[in-house]
């Protein structure tokens, strides 16, 4: 078990206390692949910024290895734990493709965009000259950059099309299972959710963790 | 990356906020050297010009001394007794009313004493002197006054006036620079019998200099002795000098300027001259002060006197420089605080513009400490080369500035002129002299100031913009960006 969540509660401050997330209690294992479905509003979203450590629980602790990461800060548990995917790439728009992977701590970037199958004279072009796929490719291939052991995706494949969506779940798949690194998405895709090899719904504030389910 | 990289492709990148920021910085750049610029220039010109404008001290006779020594004079006099009483006379007047009594003075109790006087000029520091007789009227013998047709002469002196100097090159209408010679030269100390007329009286009697003119006592005209003096100059003024008193004797064009002695000669002066006024030029004006001390210690009968302070040259030069002065640290006041504001501006406006790579950056771990500290380095890599660019604009632009304002200074100066005009007479008057142009040198000293007061603007300016940063977490951020 690399993360775990225990006993967590969070309430926007803007909605005068109202819980988004009670009493959330849940363990994720590293080669494996999760994604977090629910409906809108309902604060998958908002638990995945928790387990990024981009914000803090009002009640409940977050563990990474079995440590609280507000120990060693949040800062370092963004910079060391895990690493981030957003569903708009969230890339430095002055960089080139390299330097955006050589961001996410990479010395030798090469590697990771061929994984990520960036073609090489791509590499050096600025990155909002790529397509959306290849964006968030790139994305991906600079949270691989880290040596994190979770990699967290805010619905990756939300601004993707079909085909590309489903390239895109695969490298996240073999990230997990073949990289060894814990993948939790947060989807409202019905295809991605259902190669997930655990699925978590939130509903109402609780978490529950449903079947795999398989796509119509 | 290290934040240098970052910063620097941001800077190259990203050209627009880098060009914005560019020439902002680049304008305030100027203005700061331009107003440092004019300021230390207004300085420097003023310190040099005090020295050629020069200054002095003036000495009168003490009004109430006067009283004070004539009553106690009167009152060691025995009751209803007339004469001359050591200066004093008193006369006994009858009318059909009664009997009342005159007094008054003459010239020798009246008089500076020029004993006193030399003692005052020998002070170290005292580089000429100048003494100046009372206005004297006199009888003009072989050549008409200047009169005014609509006015009834009658109860007029039907004279001219004179005014003696030692050095009439310190006359305080000259140095004034209200009288101003036409034709001929000045009189110096060595003169004797000589005068100095005005260009009207010589145009109406023809007159120019080597001729002679004869005055004699008003008193006796017809068996008086008569007295000639050469002309040797023939001034013009101005201004109208102010008549002492009433009537056409003492008008502007009817006042003729002397050597020391003549007046007393021409009035028939049985009490020796009546040296109105003294003036001491200083060497140095920048001693100013010490000499004054040195002077008040001088062992004279200091009761008799005035000492005045003749500086109205420095006071009217100083002010506009001081003006110029002051115009120069306003603005760059005024270009700080504007400064401050714009800047503020542009980085709240670049901060709004790098929300998303701000939370990029935080979601990948960088400290927001780092995230400033890259925003900071971009911001002193293109003021860097802005200032720079000023540095090498700034001589032209620091003489515009300068020069546009020594312009208003001498409008401003100008008008205050007009305001003024007619007083100019008889005592220490103002230079009509003003700032007419400034040398504007932009020193490496300046820049220093210059590079460090923009620096710290734009220093402040990101901080105050990069409290925006700190005050939100991650997730506000992202919050935002969607």
């Amino acid at each position: 078990m690399v993360l775990e969540v225990k006993n967590v509660n969070y309430a926007y401050k803007s909605q005068k206390g109202k819980e988004i997330l009670k009493n959330v209690s849940m363990q994720f294992e590293e080669k494996k692949f999760y994604t977090i479905v629910g409906a809108s509003g309902a604060g998958k979203t908002t638990f995945l910024s928790l387990l990024a450590g981009l914000d803090m629980p009002v009640k409940g602790t977050i563990l990474y290895d079995g440590e609280d990461i507000q120990e060693k800060g949040l800062n370092y548990h963004r910079k060391h734990h895990v690493s981030l995917v957003f569903q708009n790439y969230n890339l430095i728009d002055y960089l080139t493709t390299e330097e955006n992977v050589r961001l996410g701590g990479a010395k030798k970037p090469q590697a990771l965009l061929e994984k990520v199958s960036i073609p090489y004279e791509d590499w050096k072009r600025n990155v909002l000259q790529l397509s959306g796929g290849q964006q968030q490719r790139v994305a991906i291939a600079r949270a691989l950059a880290s040596n994190a052991k979770v990699l967290l995706a805010d619905e990756p494949t939300g601004n993707l099309d079909e085909n590309t969506a489903g390239e895109i779940v695969e490298l996240l798949k073999r990230t997990a299972h073949e990289l060894g690194k814990c993948v939790i998405v947060v989807t409202h895709s019905k295809y991605l959710a259902a190669q997930a090899d655990e699925v978590i719904m939130i509903k109402d504030g609780y978490c529950h963790i449903g079947e795999r389910q398989t796509t119509t | 990356m290290n934040s240098f990289q970052m910063a620097w492709r941001s800077v190259i990148r990203k050209p627009v906020k880098s060009i914005l920021l560019f020439f902002v910085v680049l304008i305030i750049s100027l203005f700061f050297l331009s107003g440092m610029a004019s300021r230390n220039a207004s300085i420097a010109t003023q310190n040099k010009t005090k020295q050629a404008v020069g200054a002095g001290f003036l000495m009168e006779a003490n009004e109430e001394n006067k009283r004070d020594r004539a009553d106690e004079i009167l009152a060691k006099k025995t009751a209803g007794e007339e004469g001359n009483f050591d200066g004093v006379n008193v006369e006994k007047i009858k009318t059909e009313y009664g009997t009342s009594w005159s007094v008054s003075y003459d010239n020798s109790f009246q008089t500076l004493l020029i004993g006193d006087m030399e003692k005052i000029a020998a002070v170290s520091g005292i580089s000429e002197y100048n003494l100046t007789t009372a206005v004297t009227a006199v009888n003009p013998v072989d050549f008409s006054r200047i009169e005014d047709d609509d006015v009834d002469q009658s109860s007029d002196l039907l004279c001219v006036s004179l005014i003696g100097n030692k050095d009439m090159a310190l006359d305080a209408n000259v140095l004034s620079g209200n009288v101003t010679i036409k034709d001929g030269r000045m009189i110096t100390e060595e003169d004797v019998d000589v005068c100095v007329i005005s260009e009207e009286l010589a145009e109406k009697n023809n007159l120019s200099v080597g001729n002679r003119i004869q005055f004699n006592d008003r008193r006796d005209v017809e068996n008086s002795t008569v007295f000639a003096a050469e002309i040797v100059g023939i001034y013009t003024v101005q201004q109208k000098m102010t008549p002492v008193m009433a009537g056409d004797t003492f008008r502007s064009e009817n006042i003729i300027f002397t050597d020391l002695g003549f007046p007393e000669k021409a009035e028939g002066s049985t009490s020796g001259a009546l040296y109105e006024k003294a003036y001491f030029k200083v060497a140095d004006v920048n001693q100013y002060d010490e000499i004054k001390k040195e002077i008040q210690e001088v062992d004279i009968g200091w009761e008799r006197y005035d000492l005045i302070d003749n500086n109205g040259n420095i006071d009217k030069m100083s002010k506009n420089f001081n003006d110029l002065e002051r115009v120069s640290e306003i603005l760059v006041i005024v270009v700080a605080g504007a400064s401050l504001i714009i800047l503020f501006l542009v980085f709240i406006f670049w901060m709004k513009g790098r929300v998303q790579e701000i939370g990029i950056l935080l979601a990948l771990g960088t400290p927001k400490i780092k995230i400033f500290g890259q925003i900071l380095l971009e911001a002193f890599l293109i003021a860097t080369a802005a200032i720079f660019l000023s540095f090498m604009a700034a001589p032209a632009t620091s003489k515009i500035t300068a020069s546009y304002l020594v312009q208003q200074q001498v409008q401003q100066a100008d008008e205050q002129s007009v305001l003024e005009e007619g007083k100019v007479a008889k005592s220490a008057e103002d230079s009509e002299e003003t700032v007419t142009g400034v040398s504007v040198v932009v020193t490496p000293e300046l820049m220093l100031y210059d590079w460090f007061g923009v620096t710290l603007l734009v220093v402040i300016s990101v901080g105050a913009a990069g409290i925006l940063i700190a005050r939100k977490n991650p997730k506000d951020i992202f919050s935002e960006i969607s």
